[in-house]
């Protein structure tokens, strides 16, 4: 029989492909054909996300999203597959693995057919410079909503593969449930470290920040933004 | 305590011989150490409750790289003693509650279930050692950092619950768990604040503070209050008011 292809994530809801997984065969071949996918569609969207600044963050970008995808996986994938156990799921430590990696490739390649609608917002944004920072703004919350999808998409993949085990329905969804958190609680700090990835329009283009462990994302956005937000907001009411 | 219940016995595995066979056990038959209890063999407790409070100790140390230094070795060591004496504190009313429950506990199923717990929680807490780390080696404030470890610390409660109400529900017992994993996880709260400084020691702060009392409640409040005395690179001073400045509450792309 044919080896099950990548391409089946597409059709058929990648069932075969499926098949092979749960049934532990091929575990290996799988992963690299899996990681090799998403890292090529990671890669293509995430030229497009830094271009904004010019082909060398582009460049920077390609490289770095897929190696987003990857830390994430390498820190979560631990805690996942102990989870999974625990809720009595019967899945070995390589299986989680790749099913991991299943999600993100799906994830990955629909990024990659949004390609094109992220670069005509980029191509259509003023360029860099500290006036364009509405420009910045937009196209940072384009790209998180778009990245958000595609990785909704990603689990719902993993939900259906996962709804195939032979185990409660309420296990199953409770495992699902935690894969998720873990790897969105991660993977927004890993983020954070990597950045930067739209460019900053006050800072100059680098492949890393000078400390990329130095804070944490969840700051930011309770340190930083939230209280600029509700500065804005008290601003408009007194005007 | 009573006499072993009287309903049918499993089939119960043979006891794996190596420690990590043990461990993986674990994931594979949670329960097989709580049914070789109930069929008067050994649960190996002591096997349990070591390997347990390893990955409580590895988890500390993760978490003492929020200062780094020597609070990592401090806090590999309060981890561990944070459980083993929160466990001990609830002890008894998880004897009383799940006997109320209908547990028929022996003195081999009490051990074991405890000792599973424990086991238990040290193993997700090994699993959850990668993006405590990440975590700790990154926040630059004591409050956020000590938040996100009683978030994870919840998560693994979460997921014992199902080992604890597996092994009350093979003893007989029903219900119960919720209300003592709830008492557990504050009781936990409290020996922390009870055994701190954990994440981050002022210079020359005593290394225990069993003196001077102090609520759970006030110390993760406190903990965003704390300035840090020799603050992480590039930290933008303490916690500061809303900036006028918009560069300042820029995200930094």
């Amino acid at each position: 029989m044919p080896e099950p292809g990548i391409h089946q994530l597409l059709r058929h809801g990648g069932e075969p492909l499926l098949d092979e997984i749960l049934a532990g065969r091929g575990l290996g071949r799988t992963a690299a054909r899996l990681a090799l996918a998403m890292t090529l569609g990671a890669a293509l969207y995430g030229a497009v996300f830094g271009s904004w600044h010019g082909a060398r963050l582009a460049l920077y970008v390609a490289i770095k999203f897929p190696l987003v995808l990857f830390a994430t996986t390498a820190l979560t994938l631990l805690f996942s597959w102990i989870a999974a156990r625990l809720l009595g799921l019967p899945l070995r430590l390589a299986q989680a693995a790749v099913l991991t990696l299943l999600a993100l490739t799906v994830a990955s390649l629909v990024l990659a057919a949004l390609t094109p609608v992220a670069g005509l917002f980029v191509f259509c944004s003023p360029p860099p410079g500290p006036e364009a920072r509405t420009a910045h703004n937009a196209l940072y919350l384009m790209h998180t909503f778009l990245v958000g999808t595609a990785g909704f998409a990603g689990t719902r993949a993993l939900r259906r593969a996962l709804g195939r085990l032979a185990a409660p329905r309420g296990s199953i969804r409770a495992a699902y449930a935690l894969w998720v958190f873990a790897f969105a609680l991660t993977g927004g700090e890993v983020a954070w470290a990597f950045r930067p990835f739209v460019g900053s329009v006050y800072a100059p283009v680098a492949f890393l920040r000078e400390r990329p462990l130095d804070g944490n994302v969840y700051e930011f956005v309770f340190t930083d933004i939230l209280p600029h937000l509700a500065e804005r907001l008290d601003k408009a009411m007194m005007d | 305590m009573e006499p072993a219940p009287e309903s049918p016995k499993p089939e119960t595995p043979p006891s794996p011989r190596r420690p990590l066979a043990l461990f993986h056990e674990l994931l594979s038959a949670p329960l097989a150490p709580v049914e070789r209890a109930r069929s008067g063999e050994s649960s190996a407790p002591l096997v349990l409750l070591a390997g347990g409070l390893v990955g409580f100790a590895l988890y500390g140390a993760a978490a003492g790289f929020f200062q780094g230094g020597t609070q990592v070795a401090i806090a590999a060591w309060k981890a561990p003693a944070i459980a083993l004496l929160s466990l001990l504190l609830c002890l008894p009313s998880l004897y009383v509650f799940g006997a109320l429950a209908g547990a028929r506990w022996t003195p081999k199923t009490f051990v074991a279930v405890a000792a599973g717990l424990l086991a238990t929680l040290g193993l997700l807490l090994a699993g959850l050692l990668p993006i405590g780390w990440l975590f700790s080696s990154s926040s630059r404030y004591l409050g956020m950092v000590t938040w996100i470890h009683v978030l994870l610390w919840l998560v693994a409660l979460g997921l014992a619950f199902r080992f604890l109400g597996g092994a009350l529900r093979a003893l007989g017992a029903r219900g119960g768990t919720f209300l003592w994993l709830a008492l557990f996880a504050l009781v936990s709260f409290q020996v922390a604040t009870l055994l701190r400084p954990v994440l981050y020691s002022k210079p020359k702060e005593p290394l225990l503070r069993l003196g001077e009392k102090k609520s759970f409640f006030e110390h993760l409040g406190d903990a965003f209050k704390v300035e840090l005395e020799e603050p992480k690179p590039a930290k933008p001073s303490p916690p500061r008011s809303p900036s006028p400045n918009p560069r300042e509450a820029h995200p930094p792309g």
